[in-house]
């Protein structure tokens, strides 16, 4: 909870740069300023501010309906905010300012600015009419236009690093729950975006499944992708998490490194969920 | 290990044991045994039928009233007017469907009053109507809206701002005007059946796709069509099978290249009439047919990823893994 530079213990760091002594700006992959969203009546988020750094993976906790999955659906203009501003790699998300004035940015540009950002959903989502080798195919080919021999080495080389290259041929419902997911990962990374949205990736899988899945997101953030992780997986917060902040009614009640805020939480409702969790 | 133990222990002698009977199916094949035996003894024996009448020759040098030369361009007619009254059914039936499911309330409310209105307008009145239509207007084109009316206004009289026109009568008769009645009702019907295709799809699939940057032709396209189809086509091949039947309806507007006007009509000049209604059906039961098989295939092709079958096979070849790995047919071994 300082904002000091983060301590040294933490080995990866890979793109951040290092502290200097003047404050120049620094380069941010990710900016929230004061987000406000609201369904109907229901406001569910009530001014969200948050900082990524690139390289760095940021952990989101909380209890259900906190809006943390909310939040990120705003990242990609999933969700269209009602206040304040995202900034992804420096473009403002959803919207272009010229004069003062907000313009809402076209379909076409929406998908454009999506084509950057990778998003890995809790049910998988798979398409379930496409082999595994289609599915990671699809986007680069149909929305990028790539060459389909090139797309088609470079997916096979993302399935291999997701331990999936047997099952190129297979449909989706032919493969377990942790193996759609791994899929799902390599189907996102294929855009090679620039960052990555992980929607409780891990919440619809068996306990033993859980493990390849997270694996895989380790492998990922050790190349020093930039992350976003919505997630009820502590243990993984605490190893592979740069920054985490924990979310309650709207708000981010606390942040900072997550060994801080889960071993020495500050706030009675972040204490009282981490001794639920934990 | 206890596998060990369990594969050394002998294994027990297979079950031998008496089926149960079934008195009851036993009686019933009877039954129907006999019911099969007096339906073909009356198809063979009763003079009636006429068979060389309709399947030799009806006329004096003419052939069996099935394979006589109109008749076959009534067939002709019957199945290309299926074929169109259906593209034109299937292809504003989707977009119908997806105006149907547009946020915009106008498009929306347009598709609804459409579907409302075909749908609830019988096809034989649609068809005599489409038929009589050209007595609302001597030329039908493309042009001004109330160029009569503007004109006077201006004080020019017979203004005409009509670009291209053609005679009314001959765009709507016949066959285009049957065309029409049968595409036109079939969209209203196709829309509904797109419409409950295109919202089975599961919502995560549209989002999980538009997440990867596609457009939203795209997604439409190439991922929530496909998997719609699985819904879409089994009452497609329905609609279809029903069309086939339902061309008969414009023998009423009138059209003449159509297989049940063609048959009425030998069946008027001859007096014969129970042979030729068998011959109808005969030719409707060899279309429906073919029809019916094609739509197996159809369905096959769109069921990928889905079917029980293929989800079995995989599971077979599982087990077969875990067995020991005697794989015979893919040589697959993880």
């Amino acid at each position: 909870m300082t904002d000091t530079p983060e301590p040294d213990e933490i080995v990866e760091e890979p793109v951040a740069e290092a502290p200097e002594p003047e404050p120049e700006p620094e380069p941010e992959m990710v900016r929230a300023d004061n987000v406000h969203k609201s369904f109907g009546s229901l406001e569910v988020l009530k001014g969200i501010d948050l900082v990524v750094k690139p390289g760095e993976v940021c952990c989101v906790l909380g209890p259900s309906g906190s809006g943390k999955s909310t939040f990120l659906r705003c990242i990609n203009h999933l969700e269209k905010i009602n206040a304040g501003r995202i900034f992804v790699d420096g473009d403002l998300v959803g919207y272009r300012e010229r004069g003062g004035k907000l313009h809402e940015l076209s379909e076409k540009d929406v998908a454009r600015q999506r084509r950057s950002i990778g998003m890995v959903f809790q049910r998988f989502n798979l398409f379930p009419h496409m082999t595994v080798l289609d599915n990671v195919m699809e986007a680069p080919c149909r929305v990028k236009r790539e060459s389909k021999s090139e797309v088609r080495e470079r997916a096979t080389a993302l399935l291999d690093r997701v331990g999936l290259s047997s099952k190129i041929g297979n449909y989706p419902g032919q493969l377990s729950g942790g193996q759609q997911q791994r899929v799902a990962i390599a189907r996102a990374l294929a855009m090679r975006p620039k960052l990555m949205l992980f929607d409780e990736p891990t919440s619809a899988l068996d306990p033993e499944l859980v493990g390849e899945v997270l694996d895989v997101m380790k492998g990922l953030a050790q190349d020093g992708m930039t992350m976003i992780v919505v997630t009820h997986e502590i243990g993984f917060a605490r190893e592979v998490g740069d920054n985490l902040i924990f979310m309650d009614g709207g708000v981010v009640v606390e942040q900072g490194a997550p060994r801080d805020v889960i071993g020495n939480p500050q706030h009675e409702r972040t204490k009282a969920f981490l001794s639920k969790v934990l | 290990m206890s596998e060990q133990s369990t594969t050394e222990r002998a294994r027990p002698e297979a079950i031998k044991a008496v089926p149960v009977r079934h008195p009851v199916r036993w009686v019933s094949i009877a039954v129907i045994a006999v019911l099969v035996a007096m339906f073909v003894h009356l198809l063979l024996t009763n003079d009636n039928f006429r068979w060389s009448y309709i399947f030799v020759s009806y006329e004096e040098g003419k052939r069996g009233v099935m394979f006589t030369g109109p008749v076959l361009e009534g067939l002709r007619g019957t199945i290309l007017l299926t074929i169109t009254s259906m593209a034109i059914g299937i292809g504003l039936g989707t977009v119908l469907a997806v105006m149907r499911l547009s946020p915009n309330r106008i498009l929306s409310s347009v598709a609804f009053v459409y579907t409302w209105f075909f749908r609830a307008v019988p096809r034989l009145i649609l068809a005599i109507l489409f038929g009589n239509l050209n007595i609302l207007w001597s030329r039908i084109g493309f042009g001004l809206p109330f160029d009569e009316q503007i004109g006077k206004l201006f004080g020019i009289d017979n203004f005409n701002g009509q670009f291209y026109s053609i005679r009314a009568v001959d765009l709507l008769a016949g066959f285009v005007a049957g065309m029409l009645a049968l595409g036109l009702s079939e969209a209203a019907y196709m829309a509904e059946i797109v419409r409950a295709g295109l919202q089975s799809v599961d919502s995560g699939q549209s989002e999980a796709a538009v997440a990867l940057g596609m457009s939203r032709f795209q997604v439409l396209r190439r991922i929530v069509l496909p998997q719609a189809m699985r819904v879409i086509v089994p009452p497609t091949g329905n609609e279809t099978i029903a069309m086939v039947k339902d061309t008969s309806l414009v023998a009423f507007v009138p059209v003449a290249g159509e297989l049940w006007f063609q048959l009425n009509n030998i069946s008027a000049r001859t007096f014969v009439v129970f042979p030729v209604l068998v011959a109808a059906v005969i030719w409707y039961l060899i279309i429906c047919t073919i029809l019916m098989i094609g739509q197996y295939y159809v369905e096959r092709h769109y069921g990928k990823g889905y079917g029980a079958s293929a989800r079995a096979k995989q599971r077979l070849r599982n087990i077969q893994v875990e067995q020991g790995g005697k794989i015979t047919t893919t040589g697959e071994t993880p």
